[in-house]
């Protein structure tokens, strides 16, 4: 069922897209390819994609590792945890656009920071250092969501164990704790590098002249320069990095053991990993990212609320009159994608985490690869080999719903399908064979011991499919049609037209829809993870 | 099998989401997709609804990315018409066979650069360049609004320009055109221009109008755009200046094409009828759009001409220009974008 879900949706687009961009009159034709390849200002692309990719893949694991931390083990009162939550939240709702402009904004040549606030001249806001901040300040939550569910699962007695046995604090963290995460951090790593290799938008708009890397050399090799083929080989080339990444955190998380939930764990004690006196500096390095995003949205909101940003600063609500009267049917279609594709993503991702993580079978590793597939593309190459595949028979999709909830659920799941695969690594199998030698069905222990374990990664992978369903652009711009549009498309359109106002408003709403959501779930989320742990220790327990 | 379970649950929900998507197919109805951002497409197809009663659905795509649809989708074409949109991204439509020709009435009154020979595609538009500054930026500078070509090379620019990228936008290639042709089309004079030209460039945008919001906002001190977006920065409340240059400064035509096998041709002909006639571009003024019509018998709205006047405007030569854009194009990304000094 897996496989044929991931033959449609992954393999058959993309060999849709092979076949028509190296097939001329039914002969390979391999031409492009070489010439492409030896162009030295791709080469030049290549390299700083890659740079980009670590730079960015290390700031935000080390960042989200910090907020997943100090939110954990931080021991700090509710009302803390809740701002972090929300900090970590904000960036991943933004649509790119509107973040690229408030930075413009506040550090452009003519900034309110660099030149009100500062005094400074002649600075460029294009290139590495602003494209690397803007992507960390993004994908940092894709670590986050992967590494907080992994801390919470580390049962803290094993840390009072080390602590029992005379270990300071920084030792038990540097040999416990941390060793402990690998899964996590490995997994964290891999994600937010294979998102940074694919984003084209964010360079696009602050990578600048001397900055360029693939995604946005192969947007413009085809949209610009009607190429085709060159597009499909420099997004190829893409996948290399992509999967060299996945093999070395394989390499590097699969030869160690990570087990700390054994159904052995006695009484939940507190955690003692953070001493009292470390939790405010960990709290004060989480809320200067919390102010630089805070400003963001600040300048946001006001934008929504002024006539035209930059130019006449008087109040109005007109803004969000137009986008509550013209916007209502994008709205609409955008709940409902957003909406179907978000049970189908957590269900995918946990489904084949699970798979891939428990189950010896054939092809174990080619599914894990081809999961990756659409979320390494950039999402330009995704729509079009999408658009190529389903606009003909036997399967014609363009025009409907189904083919961007299709595009959304296989691109945006392996937050979800890494998230399970770091929790599973956690768990002891011995719980599933416990359940199997007293007689329950592969079907049963999973839904019964399984599942409510790897439930917080369920929600991680649901939430992100629905951030990203109210908020990506790159891939669905070729997707949408004259019966279903999207708030993003929206937005764009409005950036097009120089209405600041009204993307702003629309980018407002999105944040209210998916706080109000994202909190729903995470209610959710607690009543159903407190009945599972119960149930853990007191069927296993002692 | 659980797995199974979820499977069918999640099958019917998807054809559910199918299911209620079933296209608008009236018989008085046309699909397009336009090109011109909806604040100016809208009206226009409305008053066509108006006109004629025929419902025009359309989705507003980029040019680069109308083009790779209307490539994608060769095989069963969405729609019937593409709308708006410089006459670049139409010549690189006839070269991938995505359109039908036809000939509307309008066709004979048209000058020869306003429409393919055999009818590919005719103008409905014309969009002349203009030079666009911050007034602020002028101001402190002590500078006048650039006169010249030569006035953009004043270091007082430096790092504070911005404009199109030549690998996405039409603006650059007519730009780029605009600059051979008053260097008398020798192409080593041109270059050396642009090169250093280049120094002050702080940015060169993926869309024509990318630079607008910023110089308007002031984080770039001018640009080189089409004036429809100009205009419309200036409207937006933007205090920007619009100048020309004394040398001359490039036009690129606006035009509408059939798509082959639409599902509506005869519908889709009305459309472009219409569009080419005055019926369309005698409304432009009304609703502020600030396109030069392209038939000769509509005059252009006052406040357009009083911007126009004294202008030097020149049409980009087709044949010389659909020769040469590709080599231009690429000599420009090795020599000016990728400069290294």
């Amino acid at each position: 069922m897996l496989w044929a879900c991931l033959a449609l949706f992954v393999l058959f687009p993309l060999a849709a897209l092979v076949a028509r961009a190296f097939f001329e009159g039914g002969r390979f034709a391999p031409g492009a390819l070489a010439s492409v390849l030896r162009d030295p200002n791709h080469l030049r692309a290549f390299g700083n994609s890659v740079l980009l990719g670590v730079l960015v893949a290390v700031a935000s694991t080390v960042l989200g590792f910090l907020f997943a931390f100090t939110a954990v083990r931080g021991g700090l009162p509710r009302a803390w945890t809740g701002v972090l939550e929300a900090t970590a939240l904000l960036p991943l709702i933004s649509p790119p656009f509107t973040t690229a402009i408030a930075i413009i904004f506040s550090f452009g040549p003519r900034g309110l920071v660099t030149w009100h606030l500062l005094g400074l001249k002649g600075v460029s806001v294009y290139g590495l250092a602003s494209t690397f901040a803007a992507e960390t300040l993004t994908y940092f939550p894709i670590a986050y969501l992967t590494l907080k569910p992994v801390l919470a699962a580390l049962d803290p007695n094993v840390e009072d164990m080390a602590f029992s046995l005379g270990s300071s604090r920084a030792r038990v963290f540097r040999t416990v704790t941390l060793p402990l995460t690998v899964p996590g951090l490995g997994n964290a790593f891999l994600l937010v590098f294979a998102a940074s290799l694919a984003d084209f938008a964010t360079p696009l708009i602050l990578g600048g002249n001397d900055f360029p890397v693939l995604p946005t050399q192969a947007y413009l090799q085809i949209t610009g320069l009607f190429d085709f083929k060159g597009g499909a080989v420099l997004s190829f080339v893409l996948l290399v990095p992509a999967f060299a990444v996945l093999l070395l955190q394989r390499a590097w998380v699969g030869r160690r053991y990570y087990v700390t939930v054994s159904g052995k764990a006695g009484a939940q004690t507190a955690a003692k990993s953070v001493a009292a006196w470390a939790r405010w500096p960990l709290l004060a390095g989480c809320l200067v990212v919390t102010v630089v995003i805070a400003w963001f949205y600040a300048l946001l909101a006001y934008a929504s609320l002024v006539v035209a940003l930059g130019a006449n600063h008087a109040w109005t609500a007109v803004h969000y009159r137009v986008i509550f009267s013209e916007g209502v049917k994008a709205i609409r279609d955008t709940l409902v994608i957003a909406g179907l594709g978000m049970p189908l993503g957590g269900l995918y991702g946990i489904l084949l985490g699970y798979l891939v993580a428990r189950k010896v079978f054939l092809g174990r590793r080619a599914m894990e690869l081809v999961s990756m597939v659409n979320y390494a593309l950039p999402g330009t190459i995704v729509g079009i080999a999408y658009l190529i595949a389903f606009n003909d028979p036997p399967l014609v999709l363009t025009g409907t719903a189904l083919i961007i909830v299709a595009c959304y659920v296989f691109r945006y799941s392996p937050t979800g399908i890494r998230t399970t695969v770091a929790l599973l690594q956690q768990i002891d199998p011995g719980l599933e064979e416990a359940s199997a030698s007293l007689g329950a069905g592969s079907a049963t222990t999973f839904r019964r011991v399984t599942l409510p374990l790897i439930v917080p990664a369920f929600f991680a992978g649901l939430g992100v499919v629905f951030i990203r369903s109210m908020t990506a652009i790159s891939a669905t711009i070729f997707l949408i049609s004259i019966n279903w549009t999207l708030i993003t498309v929206r937005i764009l359109e409005n950036m097009t037209e120089l209405s600041l106002g009204p993307a702003a408003a629309f980018s407002m709403l999105v944040v209210a829809i998916v706080v109000v959501v994202m909190a729903a779930l995470s209610r959710l989320l607690r009543q159903f993870r407190t009945p599972g742990r119960v149930m853990v220790a007191s069927l296993l327990g002692g | 099998m659980r797995a199974v379970r979820i499977g069918w649950l999640a099958a019917l929900a998807l054809t559910w989401a199918a299911a209620g998507a079933a296209p608008a197919t009236a018989a008085d109805t046309l699909n397009a997709y336009s090109i011109w951002p909806e604040n100016w497409a809208r009206p226009m197809l409305q008053e066509f609804e108006k006109a004629t009663g025929i419902k025009v659905n359309f989705v507003r795509f980029s040019s680069g990315e109308a083009l790779a649809r209307l490539i994608a989708e060769k095989n069963t074409p969405r729609v019937d018409v593409l709308f708006g949109g410089p006459v670049e991204t139409f010549a690189a439509g006839v070269k991938e066979g995505i359109f039908e020709p036809y000939k509307p009435p309008a066709f004979a009154a048209l000058p020869a650069r306003f429409k393919a020979a055999d009818g590919s595609w005719v103008a409905i538009a014309d969009d002349p360049l203009v030079f666009m500054t911050n007034a602020r930026f002028l101001k402190d500078n002590n500078l006048k609004p650039p006169a010249s070509w030569e006035d953009l090379l004043n270091p007082a620019y430096k790092n504070m320009l911005q404009m199109a990228d030549a690998r996405t936008s039409g603006t650059a290639v007519t730009r780029l055109f605009s600059i051979l042709e008053v260097n008398g089309r020798d192409e080593a004079r041109a270059f050396e221009y642009m090169k250093k030209k280049r120094r002050n460039v702080q940015l060169y945008t993926k869309s024509g109008g990318g630079g607008t919001l910023p110089v308007g906002l002031g984080q770039a001190g001018g640009g080189i755009f089409f004036i429809v977006d100009a205009l419309d920065t200036k409207a937006k409340g933007y205090d920007v200046v619009i100048s020309f240059p004394k040398e001359g400064i490039g036009t690129s035509a606006e035009a509408i094409a059939l798509i082959k096998g639409a599902k509506n041709p005869e519908l889709g002909r009305k459309l472009i009828d219409w569009a080419s006639s005055p019926a369309m571009q005698k409304l432009y003024a009304p609703h502020k759009i600030n396109f030069v019509p392209a038939h000769p018998e509509v005059a252009v709205e006052p406040g357009l001409a009083e911007v126009l006047k004294g202008a030097k405007i020149f049409p980009i030569d087709d044949a010389y220009a659909g020769a040469n854009r590709k080599r231009i194009v690429e000599r420009w990304v090795n020599e000016v974008l990728n400069l290294r000094e």
